[in-house]
């Protein structure tokens, strides 16, 4: 009896996956597998690159060559193609400078003062006593001198209730102080400080964030303030809750104005309505309703704003890709998620920075049927061996999953990729469901470069993949749990004290300032957002009842299966509706990854007998 | 009116320099010139202000710092890691008298570093208050962004010769064998109001 060698290739969204195969009669035997990274867009022939060098990278794992290779097989890759847009929707502005709220390192002293502003040379000129004042000083004075200064006035019966300070001078100054006072530094624009007015320092105790502040009742006190001028400061004091010092300034006409920025509106066009829906409204709403239309058939966006922009530009570039007019472009599924996108705020005296809402849309779109033909012909030209193109993507995927020891018909597969969130189900009279959504790891790529500001895709990347570590010493890190990490070799110079993201091999020390348990927060966050939604959706939409309580098993396939965290967070809300869920082990070994190109080969032989 | 004052610094060598135990302890060592056989860096910068500088960085941040003065070699690497190896965080400042700097930790090898600023010539008052600042914030355990390092192609071919003779005058101010000591430092501020 021949023997055969069968290789599958699954094209998907980030990655191409292959498999190869010994067939001799009904017996096949599994020799290697391999995963390149995607050329290209899913289904087009710029994927040829990827497939060859996989199928290349396959082969050298057993010392033969592609030209051995029989048959090989490829997945009749699914039209869609997911994009992602995101956008902030509201802005802080500060008409007149009225605040500073900000966290310098090391403000000094505790406590609050209530004063008039004045600076520190019309101090030396004419002061009067029994007048309290918070003072100004600008970069050009030393702590030294400001501090024996100020003791002199304090000993002239001058008050001082407080200091506003440009350099990082806070604990200098006011360790030389005889007479405490909070002190509030880092101030860059100082010389933008309305002089002569009343104003409210404070400054917390370490770890401690400021209460009185933040609290419009407690502006209203400060200040005297009717409650019509409470409502105004509510602002004010909405912006200052979370830091550890801030000086609020009362100026007449001075102002914090929340702005909304116009981002438009959506229009979410069903099979039973439409519904048009403010991006301003958030995520939540657009989500709901979703719910109500039915099945999506298309998406518009307002002209002329943010959302239009977003939704447009999203056409432009699939027109492009799949060689349609953008008038052809159907949006067949939307995610909208919630986000904070830090800013800074403008007019604002200290560099403060304020979390903008902001909103991320994660788009789904049908393409015509995309050219696999053209693919398989010039990848037969390319190799010299003979390519087929193999059945439905989500049959495959599904004969593949069953490889998972322990799993049986009918089965819920939940691929959950870098583009794009699929499931899809199998029942015993062999009629087959999909579901294609939008919203997949590059969404969670996407939110965590976002809101953690970092302008680096590929960073985020790897904060999405690995879990972190905080270093202690040169010698041991503390780990997300809490526990610690001894290690033998020293750490690099360049990550003492450092966030760290652990990878398997060495670590990557983190630019930023944040804390291990806020990336963590942010990371967790991002993904539950992406990843519990998109589950839960999926498995509505893809049974026949629509009810996710009628099914008891889900296999989680896909790259984002294989994260340390995403099927656990699944499993836990799956487990709420009495659902098992876990990662499939395809053919025992090879884990969530290879489920296509598995079920590529194997349906080779099914064919034969007829086994289905 | 104008409001001018002046800055001077009195060290004196005292006895022999141990390891320190307090965590918060940063340790600045000198080279032997250090205020001195030689009072200013290679831009003319007076020690004293240099020091001030680092010392009012530290102490920002809540660190306490110990000056010692180390004889026995001239070489910063060296200078920084016995700073590193007898403060009470383990975080130590290396300076020599032309003004080059570096931040060590005990348990690095002595040819690595934290943060080296090798250009002299191109360090800045406050970039010794940020120096300060950072070896403070390592000592806290935080996550510290390094101090920003300028570069300028020119630097070499221009100070080379002075900074190889700086270096020959600190160099003869090594006394081998002879352990590092703590240095007792004090600044006196003189006030001069002028209208």
């Amino acid at each position: 009896m021949s023997r055969q060698l069968i290789a599958g290739v699954d094209i998907g969204n980030s990655s191409t996956e292959v498999a190869i195969v010994e067939v001799c009669g009904n017996e096949a035997v599994f020799l290697t597998q391999h995963l390149v990274p995607t050329t290209g867009i899913k289904g087009t022939v710029t994927n040829i690159k990827g497939i060859k060098s996989c199928l290349q990278l396959a082969m050298s794992k057993i010392n033969r060559t592609i030209s051995e290779i029989n048959i090989v097989r490829i997945n009749d890759a699914v039209p869609v193609i997911g994009d992602l847009a995101m956008d902030v929707i509201s802005e802080t502005i500060i008409t007149e400078s009225s605040m500073i709220g900000h966290n310098p390192d090391t403000p000094g002293g505790e406590g609050i003062g209530i004063g008039q502003t004045i600076l520190i040379e019309q101090l030396l000129q004419h002061a009067e006593e029994n007048k309290p004042y918070i003072v100004v000083v600008s970069k050009k004075f030393d702590y030294e001198w400001v501090a024996y200064q100020f003791n002199k006035f304090e000993r002239q019966g001058i008050q001082i209730k407080g200091v506003i300070v440009q350099k990082d001078d806070g604990v200098l100054i006011h360790n030389r102080l005889q007479m405490k006072v909070p002190i509030v530094d880092e101030v860059a624009m100082i010389d933008k400080v309305p002089i002569g007015k009343k104003a409210a320092i404070e400054v917390a105790p370490p770890g401690h964030v400021i209460r009185m502040l933040s609290n419009p009742f407690g502006l209203s006190t400060v200040f005297d303030l009717t409650p019509e001028e409470t409502k105004q400061v509510a602002p004010v004091a909405k912006s200052l809750v979370g830091n550890r010092s801030a000086v609020v300034i009362r100026t007449p006409a001075g102002q914090i104005a929340e702005r909304k920025i116009e981002s438009g509106s959506i229009t979410m066009v069903g099979n039973r309505m439409s519904v048009k829906v403010d991006v301003n409204d958030g995520a939540d709403e657009i989500m709901e309703s979703y719910k109500k239309i039915g099945v999506l058939n298309d998406v518009q966006g307002e002209q002329g704003t943010n959302a239009g922009a977003m939704l447009n530009g999203l056409r432009q570039d699939l027109a492009e890709v799949t060689d349609q007019t953008i008038h052809e472009i159907r949006i067949t599924d939307l995610l909208a998620v919630d986000t904070k996108i830090p800013s800074s705020i403008r007019g604002a005296l200290a560099g403060e920075i304020t979390m903008e809402s902001g909103v991320g849309l994660a788009s789904m779109v049908q393409t015509k049927k995309t050219s696999i033909q053209t693919v398989s012909s010039l990848l037969e030209k390319e190799l010299g061996v003979s390519v087929e193109v193999g059945g439905i993507e989500a049959e495959m995927a599904i004969a593949g999953a069953l490889t998972t020891p322990g799993t049986e018909r009918p089965i819920v597969i939940l691929d959950m990729g870098g583009g794009s969130t699929d499931a899809a189900t199998n029942d015993e009279n062999g009629t087959i469901r999909t579901v294609h959504l939008a919203g997949a790891g590059d969404m969670v790529t996407l939110l965590i470069n976002t809101e953690l500001s970092l302008h680096d895709l590929e960073l985020a990347e790897k904060i999405k993949k690995y879990p972190l570590g905080k270093l202690q010493s040169l010698y041991h890190m503390q780990l997300e749990d809490g526990t610690y990490l001894f290690s033998e070799e020293p750490f690099p110079p360049e990550a003492f004290g450092k966030v760290v993201i652990r990878e398997e091999k060495g670590i990557t020390p983190l630019p930023i300032r944040h804390s291990m348990e806020q990336i963590r927060t942010i990371r967790r966050e991002a993904k539950r957002k992406v990843f519990v939604t998109n589950a839960i959706r999926a498995l509505e939409q893809v049974l026949p009842t629509h009810n996710i309580r009628h099914i008891s098993f889900v296999v989680m396939l896909g790259g984002s299966a294989l994260d340390f965290e995403i099927p656990e967070m699944i499993n836990d809300e799956l487990s709420k509706y009495g659902i098992v869920a876990g990662f499939a082990n395809i053919r025992g070994t090879e884990g969530p990854r290879n489920a296509v190109a598995t079920g590529l080969v194997l349906s080779t032989l099914k064919r034969r007998d007829d086994r289905i | 009116m104008n409001y001018s004052y002046s800055i001077e610094m009195q060290m004196d060598d005292q006895s022999r320099a141990a390891k320190g135990s307090d965590p918060k302890e940063v340790v600045i060592a000198v080279s032997p010139a250090f205020g001195k056989a030689l009072s200013k860096t290679i831009v003319s910068v007076e020690h004293s202000e240099v020091l001030r500088e680092i010392i009012s960085g530290i102490e920002e941040q809540g660190g306490v710092t110990r000056v010692i003065r180390n004889f026995e070699t001239a070489d910063l690497a060296f200078i920084g890691h016995l700073a590193a190896k007898l403060s009470g965080s383990g975080i130590g400042i290396g300076i020599q008298s032309r003004g080059t700097t570096i931040i060590h930790q005990r348990d690095l090898d002595p040819l690595s570093n934290l943060e080296l600023f090798p250009q002299s010539p191109l360090i800045t008052l406050e970039t010794y208050r940020d120096i300060g600042r950072n070896a403070a914030l390592y000592a806290r355990g935080e996550n510290v962004d390094p101090v920003p390092v300028v570069n300028d192609q020119m630097a070499r071919p221009r100070y080379q010769a002075i900074a190889a003779i700086l270096h020959l005058k600190e160099a003869q101010e090594i006394v081998r064998g002879k352990p590092a000591v703590n240095v007792d430092y004090s600044f006196t501020i003189s006030e001069e109001e002028t209208v």
